[in-house]
């Protein structure tokens, strides 16, 4: 049995407790606005005192921890998604900007305006490629006019600057996308190292009270989703409340040290890919901005530049072959029409554009209206070339510029959908672990209420008190 | 499910995004009239348009050829019409003379057939954008020359072009030429407009033996060559206009089937890239509408807490 002191420290036990209460709600309060903030509640317990007059009596209230509603599911499950949308979203990044690179855009309303073409126009390569076969039909309309070999000229020069264009754009966005994988492969050590440190605390700080370490554990478990966004990590649950990390099968973190870090390496071709440091091994990843950001400049963005290339290739290879077979308006031989081997440096031939006259358009040495080389140039326009899959210049190209926007199209709709399944996971979490407010306003009340009523437990103690003591007088 | 604070907030900036980027892509297609922009939008039907629009222009450099050849075929036509003239006039002159005509008369006439063998050259040696019509692709050298004697008769005229013609394509694969050559004496290729070893006709060479069969007074010999001579010429050349004549009307039903083409590729692009504006603009004032919606709840609901009740 307590007796009347053994109550009045009842009454400060509940005091403590229900302040505690209040710092706890007031700790929940506080971070309300923080994402990576998992809510807290105080867990009390009530005591009690065996072998009293009656059998076991209560002697109030302690707290016992303070825990955090944290749905460990959740976030593994949310970590693992964050490294899609990751790799996603790096992708989208990447493509939006290869197709701007290509920069084909339709626009009907300036059909028929600024253009020779009543049927709609695209200010593009695929505009350059039927304007210069356009130009080799005037041409042919008209082999002796000049005007007719200036404007094939100028229609020529300016498909090449388009190519030429294209090639440097898609170098710069190489470059570009080169930059962000080291960009990410510096945040992800940094994130690595963090994590490492961080495990060290949570161990320390949980020694003997494994799961105590509340705002630590938020503060890696933010760090986790952040370094999970940059590259698909593997979790590990170690030891003493540390989580062990490992990338690709390379160990990178275990427990509070920093096992392996990640480095840029150039496989010879100036696109970064990524490597262990200390493993030496080129690592294989699976989400994660990093692979977002690889794969798409692997393969949609490789596949584009590449495609260009070989039309331009081509462009060089089958205008200049038949060119060969023609004579300029003297009766002359042997000029090309384009020079260069590739998007990067075709050009019309220097000589031809000083001179219009050397356009080798006619297949008869002595006869200058002959147009038989101009038709044949103009008629490569439709021609399908096997190196091309059979397919036209035009036709090559939209079927390049498809297959970029289709690789965009799917990054868009996985988008999407990721975006969904993203949303639905973030809402539980934030359903079991996010702070009410009106949840704490009400706590509030509560343990004020609480509160005042243990204060005036003392208050009732003390005046029994004063009466015990009177007793004497 | 329990709803926290910050859910509000989230759901209603994520419906707002959502709602806002819809509402920028129908703005875009309500005021573009376009359903694609870039590949991303729709790319198998970017690669139609790309496709069709290269059919279109490629459409339109054919009705532009079509056009040139037109062109060429009506200044032929000109040029075959002047000379069916001269040929007229020096059929008659070769049926006036007859024995009846004294000596004289007859030389009068060798001096007006010279005069016409001169025009017939002149007429030959019509030019079009600064090529000749006859001399085949030799376009930048006049195909006929004429040499003279000391007294200004006639005494030749050579063919200085060639039997090759520039042909343009009409049609997808279709090419054609609308010209004709002046001369052809190698048995194949073009006939020739004024000469040709296929049908007989020798117009300068048989106005030159008219002229000297005038010249020598031997009305017999005008009477039994020259005038069958001149006539199996205009026969050449009424044949002659005949094909031009034909050609024009093939070229002519070559534009209306292209212009049908084109309107058809235009139709065709529409279906693929435009967007039904109607259905657009009935999808965004619907969009406007439940954004307008989410703003009033959201702006209401995340304005209240039991902060307002508590004292």
């Amino acid at each position: 049995m307590p007796g009347l002191f053994g109550i009045l420290s009842l009454g400060s036990r509940s005091l403590q407790t229900q302040q505690s209460g209040i710092e706890v709600a007031g700790h929940n309060i506080a971070n309300a606005n923080n994402t990576g903030y998992t809510r807290q509640r105080l867990l009390v317990q009530a005591t009690s005192q065996a072998g009293g007059q009656y059998g076991s009596i209560g002697t109030g209230i302690e707290g016992v921890a303070v825990q955090q509603l944290r749905d460990v599911l959740l976030d593994a499950q949310i970590t693992s998604e964050t490294s899609i949308s990751g790799s996603l979203d790096a992708q989208q990044t990447a493509l939006q900007q290869a197709q701007a690179s290509l920069g084909e855009q339709l626009d009907r309303l300036a059909s028929g305006t600024d253009s020779t073409n009543a049927i709609g126009n695209t200010h593009s390569l695929s505009t350059g490629l039927s304007d210069l076969f356009n130009a080799f039909q005037t041409l042919a309309n008209d082999p002796t006019s000049p005007s007719a070999r200036q404007s094939v000229l100028l229609k020529a020069q300016s498909l090449g600057g388009q190519f030429n264009q294209i090639k440097t754009r898609f170098d710069e966005l190489d470059k570009q996308l080169n930059q962000s994988v080291g960009s990410d492969v510096q945040s992800a050590n940094q994130l690595m190292s963090d994590i490492a440190k961080l495990n060290g605390q949570i161990t320390a700080n949980e020694a003997g009270d494994p799961g105590s370490a509340n705002d630590l554990r938020d503060l890696r478990e933010q760090k986790l989703e952040a370094l999970a966004k940059i590259v698909k990590v593997d979790v590990a649950n170690g030891s003493n409340g540390a989580v062990d990390l490992s990338i690709g099968g390379v160990s990178m973190v275990s427990g509070k040290s920093v096992a392996d870090t990640l480095q840029t390496v150039d496989p010879g071709n100036g696109r970064l890919l990524v490597q262990a440091a200390g493993a030496g091994t080129t690592l294989n990843m699976t989400g994660g901005s990093l692979h977002g950001t690889i794969d798409a400049r692997d393969s949609a963005i490789a596949n584009t530049e590449s495609q260009v290339n070989a039309l331009a290739a081509a462009m060089i290879k089958e205008v200049n072959a038949v060119h060969a077979t023609g004579f300029s308006q003297g009766g002359t031989s042997g000029n090309d029409f384009f020079t260069g081997t590739g998007a990067g440096n075709i050009a019309v031939n220097n000589a031809l554009v000083v001179n219009p006259s050397l356009i080798q358009a006619s297949g008869d040495a002595t006869a200058a209206g002959n147009n038989k080389v101009a038709l044949a140039l103009a008629q490569l326009g439709t021609k399908p070339f096997a190196s091309l899959g059979n397919q036209s210049f035009a036709q090559n190209y939209s079927a390049t510029v498809a297959s970029l926007g289709s690789s965009l199209n799917t990054v868009n709709n996985q988008i999407g959908d990721q975006g969904v399944v993203t949303q639905m996971l973030k809402a539980q979490r934030d359903s079991s672990s996010g702070v009410s407010l009106d949840e704490e306003m009400t706590d509030l009340t509560r343990y004020q209420k609480a509160y005042q009523a243990s204060a005036r437990l003392i208050n009732t103690i003390d005046d029994l008190l004063d009466v015990a003591l009177s007793l004497k007088r | 499910m329990r709803i926290t604070s910050n859910f509000y907030a989230d759901t209603l900036v994520r419906q707002l995004s959502t709602l806002e980027n819809r509402q920028a892509r129908l703005q875009q297609q309500a005021a573009t009239g376009q359903r694609i922009v870039t590949a991303d939008d729709d790319p198998l039907a970017m690669r139609q348009v790309l496709d069709l629009q290269g059919q279109g222009a490629n459409l339109s450099q054919y009705a532009a050829n079509i056009a040139r050849q037109q062109e060429t075929a009506s200044a032929t036509y000109s040029v075959m019409t002047g000379l069916k003239k001269i040929s007229d006039r020096a059929s008659e002159l070769a049926t006036m003379a007859d024995g009846t005509k004294p000596k004289d008369q007859l030389a009068i006439y060798a001096k007006e057939v010279t005069q016409l063998i001169q025009q017939a050259v002149q007429a030959a040696n019509a030019k079009n954008r600064e090529s000749y019509l006859l001399s085949g692709t030799k376009t930048d050298q006049a195909p006929y020359s004429v040499t003279t004697d000391a007294n200004g008769n006639v005494t030749a005229v050579s063919y200085n072009g060639n039997t090759d013609q520039a042909s343009s394509e009409v049609a997808s694969g279709i090419t054609l030429s609308a010209g004709t050559i002046g001369s052809n004496s190698t048995g194949s290729g073009p006939l020739g407009l004024v000469s040709d070893t296929r049908t007989g006709a020798d117009f300068f060479n048989h106005l030159i033996s008219l002229q000297n069969n005038l010249l020598a007074g031997n009305s017999a010999a005008v009477q039994s060559t020259d005038k069958a001579n001149m006539s199996a010429d205009e026969n050449n050349l009424l044949s002659q206009i005949g094909s031009n004549g034909a050609m024009q009307a093939r070229l002519e039903t070559l534009a209306s089937l292209n212009q049908s083409q084109q309107s058809d590729t235009e139709k065709a692009v529409s279906n693929v890239a435009d967007a039904d504006i109607t259905q657009t603009i009935v999808k965004l004032n619907s969009t406007q509408t439940a954004y307008q919606a989410a703003l009033q709840s959201g702006a209401k609901v995340l304005n209240m807490s039991l902060l307002d009740y508590l004292r």
